[in-house]
């Protein structure tokens, strides 16, 4: 390996930590409810502006405006749940056939809403978010990286570390798993359902907006900023096997270093279509991810 | 004259054998009863005989054609005709569509197809909800006019699987009197049941079936006093 | 029957046939009416709003047969719009091949790619299938604004024009889009009709009844591509310009919010709402510039609420007032 891999490696796998922040929420999303949130993308967005316009506008110190950024996610998400998901598993039986349907046309609708409400409302420039420390380039050998994206990526690797602790050991994260694999099943245990697929919204908005915070003063807030990390995040739940958390983490390393190499390697120009192709080959020839079994037919 | 015949049919999953070695026939204009405890593979044995899954090993003759393997659309043509344990309607179509469906799909002519439709309908006593979408229906009428699809175009054979479970007795009644009244016109069928009486009063033959094997395949008397019979529903779940 | 289903109600008294007729009267009277504004509207501005109103009229009717009565539920109708307008937009640029022609090949080509899509996703549904349609979209999109050296990326491509007035286009799409109107009204009226609803409602159940589920299926997926494909070659010459923002996933956004707004699986719903949505939406941008705000919640609200769309709403009206 030249010191230009090595370079490439590190970066690429500190792009997969932030992936994974945005795909371990749509993962234990599919996984709880079996549908793919297409508003993913605008819960990063909006925690990268809640981010940017709390520290700048409020003068707020960045350590205080990135986890209000989390709590905004979280809001936003447990908002959602709320009033949209519920058709999707209380009581509405005659509901069951439209049940795909309904999920993929209220989640693209929610994120043409808020993209656009914030293109009206914030408007479509770009806004720069503070970084959490000032430090520009550092140089660990043959690695190039600025100070904020290597506490960016301690942070995320904290981040993702309790996340996947709290989902294996905790209460509810044991809940959340029983739901997710037979919400039928865990309804008829006493788990309370609905509460568990709250939980899941409000971690996964919490989560993308987290990275969308961290990532801000990268890539800067605009009203569709969150339409890449979303596609990203799509990519890795296919690759992980849809619905498995430990998968999503090795997908998102995986896809980040992968990107990383394939930019220079390969082409620049089709950098981003690299993924999506990956990603349709899987879901036409294996869809149970790179990890997961085959599933029972029904 | 054999309509169908079963050889040595074998179907696991994993370490599972749920269908194990299976060889019978039946002979045209036959009624001929399945029972067996849950999970004896009753319904795993129907999903191959309709196309749904494929046998691992042995072979299906349909007229003397052999018809593993083929699509359940190639076999719906070739008339074997199959309703569903957990019952199967298109949910946001009227219940005149429903049938229409399998009239045309089945090659009928729009008129002959809608005037069927309509007789299946009085038939099995639908009228007051035959402009409701099938979702709409209760559980039996469902179970009625999934009766009325599968006979849309008379079948060479028809597979039923436990059309009679959970239906009010007024309904049950109708189905009964719709075998029997088709029975006696020279229909074929193969009617996997779990309610005993029905069987005994329908079906002159029957076959049981234990753990994916056929345990005996004789008049229904005969297999209802059959000592492995009376072992394998004892006995709980297929050992 | 329990006492909580509802009594037959009059407008599913009647034969489905009979709904789709009722709906593709109503849409022949909405394309009179379209057919009457020039004579009122001689703003160009306007015109070219109704213009584009036809463009997006076609994509969701296409889309509608596929989505909303067939289930399939694609990501992809604009990315296939985007073909169509390719395609002719090449086949003129570089070899002079006439729009007429181009607009033919179009239509072919747009078809056979949705063809192979539908063919490939023949196994998928639900959010797999609209992950796989979505990638696909995505993908082509960026083939097309990457391939600068012959599409000319986001700069677009120039093509030749084909009608010199704006009335004249305005009628060529309205000609157009009435044409695809009676195409898929002969179509539903057909056995088709019953097998794509079958089909979107159970597909095990269809086959067992003996749908030939695969041929459908493709079929759906074929027609609804070469509508969508034909809609964008009429407007690449119409625009005299192709650009990759023809197949963005905003495009499609709006699309299904004209289906959904207008009634899913109805053929008059989309078609009719493919006009209010985007009539409004260049007037909302004249007051402030809030379409897409609009419609965005305008879709979520009548995916939570009434899911029948204006065409459910319109029709329960209509059986009330003769109920009363
Ligand atoms: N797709 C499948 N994958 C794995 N195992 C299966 C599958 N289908 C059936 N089985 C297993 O095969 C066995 C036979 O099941 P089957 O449904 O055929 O039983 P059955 O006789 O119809 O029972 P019941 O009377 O309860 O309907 C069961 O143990 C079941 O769990
Ligand atoms: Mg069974």
């Amino acid at each position: 390996m030249s010191g230009i891999d090595v370079d490439l490696a590190v970066n690429g796998l500190i792009t997969g930590l932030f992936y994974a922040l945005m795909a371990i929420g749509l993962s234990l999303i599919f996984g709880i409810l079996k549908i793919v949130n297409f508003a993913h993308g605008e819960f990063y967005m909006v925690g990268a502006y809640a981010y940017t316009l709390i520290a700048l506008a409020l003068g707020v110190p960045v350590w205080v405006a990135l986890p209000l950024a989390f709590v905004v996610g979280a809001a936003l998400g447990w908002l959602t749940e709320r009033t949209l998901m519920r058709p999707l598993y209380a009581g509405y039986t005659s509901w069951g056939l439209m049940r795909d349907e309904y999920a993929v046309i209220v989640t693209f609708g929610l994120s043409l809403f808020l993209i656009n409400l914030v293109d009206k409302v914030i408007g479509p420039y770009a806004y720069r978010g503070p970084p959490l420390v000032e430090t520009s380039r550092i140089v660990l050998g043959p690695v190039l990286i600025s100070g904020h994206r290597l506490l960016a990526a301690g942070i995320a690797i904290a981040v993702i570390a309790i996340t996947a602790a709290l989902i294996k050991w905790s209460f509810w994260g044991q809940q959340i798993r029983a739901v997710s694999q037979n919400r039928l099943g865990a309804s008829l245990a006493g788990i309370d359902t609905a509460k568990a697929s709250a939980i899941v919204f409000m971690l996964s908005g919490g989560l993308a907006a987290f990275a969308g915070a961290l990532l801000s003063p990268v890539i800067n807030a605009s009203p569709d900023v969150g339409v890449f990390p979303a596609i990203k995040s799509y990519i890795i739940v296919v690759l992980g096997g849809m619905g498995s958390v430990p998968g999503a983490i090795i997908a998102s390393l995986a896809l980040g270093v992968i990107e990383s190499f394939g930019a220079v390697y390969l082409s620049y120009q089709y950098r981003d279509a690299f993924g999506l192709i990956l990603l349709m080959l899987f879901l036409l020839f294996r869809p149970q991810g790179l990890f997961g079994e085959k599933g029972r037919e029904v | 004259m054999t309509l169908l015949s079963v050889r040595g049919v074998t179907k696991r999953y994993g370490g599972l054998v749920a269908v194990n070695n299976v060889s019978f026939d039946v002979a045209a204009g036959e009624l001929v009863g399945l029972i067996g405890p849950n999970g004896s593979g009753k319904t795993t044995l129907l999903n191959i005989l309709s196309g749904l899954a494929d046998p691992d090993a042995g072979e299906i003759l349909l007229d003397g054609k052999p018809c593993q393997g083929l699509t359940p659309e190639k076999l719906a043509h070739r008339g074997m005709m199959r309703m569903f344990q957990l019952t199967r309607v298109f949910r946001r179509m009227n219940v005149i569509d429903n049938l229409l469906v399998a009239g045309r799909a089945l090659g009928l002519k729009p008129g002959e197809a809608l005037d069927r439709a309509r007789s299946l309908i009085s038939e099995l006593r639908l009228d007051a909800v035959a402009a409701l979408d099938a979702g709409q229906l209760s559980g039996g009428q469902m179970k009625l006019l999934e009766f009325g699809v599968c006979f849309m175009v008379p079948p060479r054979i028809a597979l039923l699987d436990e059309p009679f479970a959970a239906v009010h007795p007024t309904m049950k009644e109708i189905m009964g009197g719709f075998i029997r009244s088709r029975h006696e016109n020279g229909q074929t069928f193969l009617l996997v049941s779990h309610d005993m009486p029905v069987v005994v009063e329908l079906c002159p033959r029957a076959i049981c079936m234990n753990a994916g094997a056929v345990v005996i395949d004789a008049p229904t008397r005969a297999v209802l006093a059959d000592a492995r019979v009376i072992e394998a529903y004892l006995g709980g779940q297929a050992a | 029957m329990t006492t909580q289903s509802p009594p037959p109600s009059r407008a599913s008294a009647q034969l489905s046939n009979t709904k789709t007729t009722v709906e593709f009267r109503v849409a022949l009277a909405a394309m009179a009416i379209v057919a009457l504004l020039p004579l009122g509207v001689g703003n160009a501005y306007w015109l070219g709003v109704l213009i584009v109103s036809m463009y997006f009229a076609i994509l969701a009717g296409g889309w509608n047969l596929l989505a909303g009565y067939a289930g399939q539920f694609s990501l992809a109708p604009a990315t296939f719009a985007m073909i169509g307008a390719y395609t002719t937009g090449l086949l003129n640029h570089y070899y002079g091949v006439p729009p007429l022609l181009g607009i033919v090949a179009a239509i072919v080509v747009s078809g056979l790619v949705g063809l192979l899509l539908g063919r490939a996703v023949l196994r998928l549904a639900g959010p797999y299938l609209a992950l796989t349609t979505l990638s696909f979209a995505e993908i082509m999109r960026l083939v097309a604004a990457n391939s600068i050296d012959i599409t000319r990326g986001d700069l677009g491509l120039g093509v030749a024009g084909l009608l010199d007035s704006r009335v004249g286009w305005y009628y060529l799409f309205l000609g157009a889009l009435t044409v695809l109107l009676v195409l898929f009204y002969l179509l539903l009226r057909s056995k088709a009709g019953l097998f794509l609803q079958a089909i979107r409602d159970d597909e095990v159940a269809a086959r067992r009844a003996g749908v030939d589920v695969v041929f459908w299926k493709t079929a759906a997926f074929a027609l609804s591509a070469a509508a969508s494909g034909f809609a964008g070659a009429l407007y690449a010459h119409f625009a005299e310009l192709v650009t990759p923002e023809l197949g963005l996933i905003a495009q499609t956004g709006l699309i299904l919010s004209m289906v959904v707004i207008g009634g899913m699986g109805t053929l008059a719903g989309p078609i009719i709402a493919a006009f209010l949505v985007y009539v409004l939406s260049e007037w909302l941008r004249d007051v402030g510039g809030y379409q897409l705000v609009v419609f965005a919640a305008l879709v979520v609200i009548f995916a939570r609420f009434f899911r029948e769309g204006l065409w459910g709403l319109a029709m329960a009206a209509v059986r009330r007032w003769r109920q009363a």
